[in-house]
């Protein structure tokens, strides 16, 4: 059930009116509705995979109370480390078990052994590295006590299982959602419209942005050979925006969906392509991958604290983690590496936290410079794109190789029966009123609401992309 | 709670309004268009006198040289559409008629689509802008399988066929934009030569057909000379065994199968480039004056 679906069209009103007009309504009857409502949406997918979600939320539940109660300390690192080997475990078997044995077995076939691996055929369970995550924090967060672990089994399933968050985040921590589960909702008109608008926009940068962007991206990715250098340079940028509008129109509608049941989640996007410098993307892109990875990755190795040497070393760890993260290839690997060395620079030089204020823009040089440093970041950002988005290294390379050699800068005419400049005009557009925007949640809000939403309908109705249907590129990972 | 239900409906009417106003548009862009396809080119005309028509899908459009015809004095136009099976020819063929065309030949091309009695959803989409305008359109679908939802939803028809006849193609109607589809007597020559072609015919074979059945009758009932052809493949097709089964279920196919079999005549397996395509309306044309396709 995706929620760009007919299906999801029908469900949320029904999952909405159950919630808030249940007879004798109670912060307990409303988490059951949606745990219940949560694990249909969930089953929707793969039911077999339901029991994974259900035992993951056992296991974090108990280990948690079991943390909590320990009286000695090795009993607690005994009960974490259970807990987080099970959970990296099952990720490992079903995302990454296959790209290791390949690997492997590539590495044994270099140095002339031959082998025989037993590859597995696993479905990937939709949404998996998210409720892992999503678990593993809650386990380090009570191991730290920064948290009391939960006692309510309900709530705890709803904070693991919760539907809007379930399959492709935003990754959200105890401290914030528990909290809001623990006591009943009342409905709340500003937050309600608000979250419509976030849906709407959200649906128009799916189906408007991203998909149109996908169907020139897959065109061109799919046939770099006979590409020239002009459509390559297009194929990465309508690759940026194909994700961004993939990634943040999900979060946006699944941010939407949430304050329609009151509950507020994580802001996972903020603009990430008008950010200054690589530093500033990654606080403004997958924000709540980005705060995870920081907060129990980053600063338990020491983060920026100590030497040059382990200031570096922590930086490529995050990176590569965080690239390995999105998937089981090493084209992600490398995309992180990139990352890593974009970064580098700015933390050697202490300018990696420069950009943290917001910009406002005049006629002189320093906008001036905004600007171009908006450009170069978002330049770069979709250099790396190029093996985010390719097969394999080798696809990479060649891309940008013939990108670099071929030299020639006449429009294409797409085997899809397109021009370039068709989908030029749809990005700029976006991009003028993402820009005018930038400092709210979504465009819609504030004078002429009605009009804007006017005309985010007719551009869903006549732009959207529906009838070559693609999935949320998230949902693999 | 009632502030949001009244929000909710508001919104409700806007999709709505939205969707009637839309559809008003795109209907009343096409109905005025006429040079963007030969679907339109038949609703925008009328009384139009040919001796030879050529129907069929993209091997019609890319094989037939209406003007060798012309050039001989007879008149000719190719309607084949790329994409199109039989049933979508047949609807063409009743527009046609509909719109008080008089037709003395059609030569069809039946050959690869008697393998099936599918249909083109590509193709449809393009008539689905008349399905209001034209009866004979809507009777046509009445029994498609998403008829109702096509006809009743206001703008669904454009949101389910967006890339044939969404957005793009509506501003390019409205904006005058000519395509090429209506050049050259409505061929469209293919150039360059194929190498490594290979067109796999092994799990083929031919079967009755309803829509080509339908032409047959409706050719009948309005004395229409119709002569079903089938045309060169290349060579590494290996298509001898069905299309000389054709024969078995309709005898009066003619087989042209083998007439062309120089893979230098090809653009890819099933069409013929320029040379090709020239080389074989010769054979057709000097058979047709020659009489040899017998009423």
């Amino acid at each position: 059930m995706f929620f760009n679906s007919l299906h999801f069209a029908i469900f949320l009103p029904i999952v909405f009116l159950l919630y808030w007009f249940m007879p004798n309504k109670s912060k307990t009857s409303q988490n059951i509705i949606l745990i219940l409502a949560s694990y249909y949406f969930y089953s929707c997918w793969d039911y077999r995979f339901l029991f994974l979600l259900i035992f993951s939320t056992l296991l974090d539940y108990f280990s948690a109370i079991q943390i909590e109660n320990s009286k000695t300390q090795t009993h607690r690192k005994f009960w974490l480390w259970l807990c987080v080997s099970i959970n990296i475990g099952f990720l490992g078997i079903f995302k990454y078990y296959n790209f290791f044995i390949a690997s492997f077995t590539d590495l044994l076939n270099s140095v002339g052994f031959h082998a025989n691996p037993l590859f597995l055929k696993v479905i990937l369970p939709v949404g998996i590295s998210f409720y892992t995550f999503h678990g593993l924090s809650y386990i380090i967060d009570i191991y730290y006590n920064r948290i009391k672990a939960e006692k309510n089994f309900v709530d705890y399933s709803l904070f693991v299982s919760y539907f809007p968050l379930l399959v492709a985040g935003p990754i959200e921590r105890a401290t914030h959602l528990l909290p809001q589960l623990k006591s009943k909702r009342e409905f709340n008109f500003e937050k309600a419209k608000e979250g419509i608008y976030q849906i709407l926009w959200g649906l128009v940068k799916k189906v408007v942005i991203a998909d149109t962007c996908a169907n020139y991206a897959n065109e061109i990715f799919n046939n770099y050979n006979s590409m020239n250098s002009l459509s390559l340079i297009l194929g990465a940028v309508y690759f940026a925006f194909q994700i961004y509008g993939d990634f943040s129109g999900y979060s946006d509608i699944a941010l939407g969906t949430s304050k329609l049941f009151g509950i507020d989640l994580l802001k996972n996007f903020n603009y990430p392509y008008f950010s200054r410098d690589i530093a500033e993307f990654w606080r403004r892109w997958h924000i709540s991958l980005t705060t995870w990875f920081r907060d129990y990755l980053y600063i338990p190795l020491g983060g920026s604290k100590g030497s040059k040497w382990l200031k570096v070393r922590n930086t490529f760890i995050i990176f590569l983690v965080s690239g390995f993260w999105h998937g089981a290839n090493w084209t992600f690997i490398v995309w992180g590496f990139i990352n890593a060395l974009y970064f580098l620079p700015l933390l050697l030089s202490n300018r990696n936290r420069n950009n943290i204020d917001e910009f406002h823009l005049g006629f002189n040089f320093s906008s001036l410079r905004i600007l171009l440093n908006i450009v170069l970041t978002f330049g770069i950002t979709c250099f790396a794109w190029i093996f985010f988005r390719a097969k394999t290294i080798h696809d990479a390379i060649s891309y940008i190789k013939r990108m670099f050699t071929d030299l020639y800068f006449a429009p294409q005419y797409f085997n899809f029966e397109r021009y370039n400049y068709e989908i030029i005009i749809m990005i700029l557009l976006f991009v003028l009123v993402e820009w005018n925007n930038r400092h709210k949640i979504e465009p819609l809000s504030g004078k002429y609401s009605w009009l804007k939403l006017s005309l985010c309908i007719v551009a869903i109705i006549t732009l959207g992309i529906f009838t070559d249907y693609k999935n949320f590129i998230y949902f693999q990972f | 709670m009632k502030k949001f239900f009244v929000f909710i409906i508001k919104i409700l009417l806007v999709i709505v309004l939205s969707s009637v106003v839309l559809d008003y548009l795109y209907t009343i862009i096409y109905l005025k268009s006429s040079k963007r396809n030969k679907i339109e080119y038949v609703l925008s005309s009328k009384d139009k006198k040919f001796d030879v028509v050529f129907m069929g899908s993209s091997r019609t459009q890319n094989h037939m040289v209406a003007k060798l015809f012309n050039d001989k004095g007879i008149s000719a136009f190719n309607f084949g559409m790329s994409g199109s099976k039989l049933d979508e020819t047949a609807l063409l063929l009743k527009l046609m008629l509909e719109r008080n065309y008089k037709i003395k030949n059609i030569i069809l091309d039946v050959d690869i689509n008697l393998n099936s009695n599918s249909k083109s959803a590509g193709t449809r989409a393009l008539y689905m802008p008349y399905l209001h305008r034209s009866e004979t359109i809507s009777n046509h679908y009445k029994t498609h399988v998403s008829f109702n939802k096509l006809f009743y939803i206001p703008f669904y028809r454009y949101i389910e066929n967006d890339t044939k006849i969404g957005f793009r193609e509506v501003f390019f109607s409205l904006v005058n934009k000519k395509s090429n589809a209506l050049d050259n007597f409505g061929y469209f020559p293919l150039k360059g030569e194929s190498k490594n072609m290979s067109y796999d015919l092994s799990d083929y074979s031919p079967k009755q057909n309803f829509a080509y059945e339908e032409i047959k009758a409706i050719c009948k009932k309005n004395n229409i000379h119709l002569i079903a052809i089938a045309m060169p493949m290349c060579e590494q097709s290996e298509s001898d065994t069905y299309f000389n089964s054709i024969k078995s279920i309709y005898p009066e196919v003619y087989n042209y199968e083998n007439k062309i079999t120089d893979n230098n005549c090809f653009s890819s397996c099933g069409h013929m480039n320029v040379k090709g395509a020239t080389l074989f309306t010769e054979i057709l044309l000097n058979d047709f004056i020659q009489n040899k396709f017998q009423k």
